[in-house]
């Protein structure tokens, strides 16, 4: 084996450039492959960052069946409960109290359709943006509990601004009668999503237990984990524990199950990329194979007649096929390795784009073992059964008829 | 000579035809040839009497359109292409016109080569190599890649790893047929006296005189057919 894998790397450094042009040409399929790879796990990290860290947390309880119609009087049962096992349970980082409500926002100029959520401004800031994104005034500094934080497209609508005053009515718990409240606008944020921006409203939680009559209770536990691969699995013994009694706990992965459709499209399309790849490639490869077969047919036709069995033609080419995926894979792990880490020092800008309901940020291509050894084996693989098909044809060449053929 | 004599090489009216844009054309016409051992034999005729063709189906490197032939008692028919490989490694010796080294293995590599695929010993490799390369004038120039090689020392190089596996039987087509005179006949000494001092049979497939003079057996080819089958005493 040691001789035949000896003349298949002398054989591919006979025509260097040639071989030096085909390896490049593979290599940089290589690189391109760990590149992307690099850009969707930067994408993928920030798509999450902006998903779950905008408002909707890595994971949330409610009682079951709240989400599905937002009645008032559906809040999470046994809350005391709940609240002291997150509190010593090992997985939770953060989490933060909600009550959400549909209501009515008026000002003196219009009036719109609001979603209202009560937070805890010290623990809600650990778990949403909204006061990293404020843009006017403040997020919850002062002490009053008349303070109200909304949308900049909302204020545009409501024509409100800092220090205005607003009126807010909900439909109470028990009973659905109506109450309302007068607040006054202490901080205005955005994030450059109409949804987000247009649709919500931010009051303290005691607030909105008191506006509601569910003094106490709450709709909705926002969390953040340790372990950020807890929201993505389904399978986390994390949600059995808290999906019970009447309560449900979901990943984002559940919460929003269109990203997840997203990012696996996402994941399909560099599928996709790399089989397209791997065809050009491996057609280079047979290419180049072949011509190097045709310009030695005499050598094979000597080979053969000294009593080279046709298995060991064959097992020469694909040698050869071997040593060509070996350069190229050389070639393209560094041409890979330059490539993403200078793209992640300094990152793609898509600060402020909107993309499915969430605004992206800027993306950092992300460099994994994993790249620089899978994508490789898979070079490797391809290249090897590119050159099976023109190993065959060498190895079923007539010696006389090889012997007659000169250049 | 030896004069223990049996039959290496039996063709039994041996026919090859090659397709030419679908015409046939008879290269080779019903040939009846035994080769026995210790013979030093040159097969001569113009270009186009078949010589070439007739050396590749001696030895197996071509299959006949019809006819049979025998290596050492065993009918190529009834041998698949790795069997053929193997009785070429293990039983014949060639040497071609254009020397045909493998060009990326040096003059040592090249000869090891045969060794090699007969799976012998690293070390019993390399004391072989260099006694055959003493024996053909090549000491000292084994680590040489064929590309730095003249044509006579590319040459024997190339008689050299026909030789080395100690084969029944040596093959060469046209072997000076590239060389200047001198070397030409140097080497045709070397051959000679493998001929005469261990009794190796050797084949030529040539126009060269000088060759033909030293030959023992001279058998005529003219169109594909033995025209003349002259043995020679001595």
């Amino acid at each position: 084996m040691k001789m035949f894998l000896k003349l298949a790397w002398r054989n591919i450094m006979r025509n260097k450039r040639r071989t030096i042009i085909a390896g490049t040409t593979i290599g940089i399929g290589l690189a391109a492959l760990i590149f992307m790879d690099a850009l969707m796990i930067g994408f993928k990290n920030d798509m999450m960052r902006a998903i779950t860290g905008q408002f909707l947390g890595e994971g949330q309880i409610h009682a079951a069946g709240f989400r599905e119609n937002m009645e008032p009087a559906l809040t999470i049962r046994g809350l005391d409960g709940v609240v002291s096992g997150l509190r010593s349970d090992a997985a939770v980082d953060r989490f933060s109290l909600r009550v959400l409500s549909q209501g009515m926002l008026t000002s003196s100029s219009g009036v719109n359709a609001v979603l209202v959520v009560g937070v805890q401004p010290e623990t809600e800031a650990f778990l949403s943006q909204v006061d990293d994104v404020i843009v006017r005034g403040e997020y919850f500094k002062g002490s009053s509990d008349r303070e109200i934080v909304i949308g900049s497209k909302l204020a545009d609508l409501l024509e409100a601004d800092i220090g205005d005053r607003l009126v807010l009515t909900v439909a109470m718990a028990a009973g659905g009668e109506l109450n309302q409240e007068m607040f006054r606008v202490s901080g205005i944020y955005s994030f450059n999503l109409r949804e987000m921006d247009g649709g919500m409203a931010f009051i303290r939680l005691a607030k909105a237990q008191s506006l509601l009559g569910i003094s106490g209770q709450a709709h909705q536990i926002a969390l953040t984990f340790k372990d950020k691969m807890t929201g993505q699995t389904e399978t986390d013994p994390f949600w059995g524990r808290y999906s019970r009694n009447g309560n449900e706990a979901l990943g984002w992965v559940k919460l929003q199950p269109q990203m997840k459709s997203v990012l696996q499209l996402v994941q399909f399309a560099i599928l996709f990329l790399g089989l397209i790849l791997f065809i050009l490639v491996s057609l280079g490869i047979i290419n180049t194979l072949f011509m190097s077969i045709y310009e030695r047919i005499f050598e094979f036709g000597v080979m053969r007649a000294v009593g080279t069995r046709p298995f060991g033609v064959w097992r020469l080419i694909v040698f050869e096929a071997g040593s060509l995926a070996l350069l190229s894979i050389g070639i393209g792990l560094v041409l890979g390795f330059v490539l993403t880490f200078i793209t992640a020092q300094s990152g793609f800008n898509y600060r402020g784009v909107e993309f499915a309901k969430t605004t992206l940020n800027v993306i950092y291509p992300v460099l994994e073992l994993r790249q620089f050894l899978v994508y490789p084996l898979f070079v490797m693989i391809f290249t090897i059964l590119a050159g099976i098909y023109p190993a065959f044809h060498g190895a079923r060449l007539v010696p006389a008829k090889a012997l007659r053929r000169t250049m | 000579m030896n004069n223990n004599k049996r039959a290496l090489i039996v063709a039994e009216n041996v026919e090859k035809v090659y397709s030419e844009n679908g015409v046939p054309v008879p290269a080779v016409r019903g040939v009846d040839l035994t080769i026995e051992s210790g013979e030093f034999t040159a097969l001569v005729g113009p270009s186009g009497s078949g010589k070439t063709t007739l050396l590749n189906v001696l030895s197996g490197l071509d299959r006949p359109t019809s006819g049979d032939v025998h290596l050492d008692g065993r009918s190529i028919a009834t041998m698949s292409p790795g069997e053929l490989s193997d009785f070429r490694r293990d039983h014949i010796g060639f040497i071609f016109q254009a020397y045909n080294l493998i060009p990326v293995l040096t003059a040592e590599e090249n000869i090891e080569y045969i060794m090699y695929l007969q799976k012998v010993p690293h070390a019993e490799r390399h004391r072989r190599v260099l006694e055959i390369l003493d024996l053909v004038g090549m000491k000292g120039l084994e680590k040489r890649m064929p590309p730095k090689l003249s044509g006579g020392q590319q040459q024997r190089v190339a008689i050299a790893r026909a030789m080395v596996s100690r084969p029944l039987l040596i093959l060469a087509d046209e072997p000076t047929a590239n060389l200047d005179s001198k070397t030409g006949s140097d080497l045709l000494d070397i051959m000679c006296d493998l001929n005469h001092g261990l009794g190796m049979t050797f084949v030529f497939s040539t126009h060269d005189k000088m060759i033909m003079e030293k030959a023992h057996r001279v058998v005529t080819l003219k169109d594909g057919k033995v025209a003349g089958d002259e043995v020679r005493e001595g």
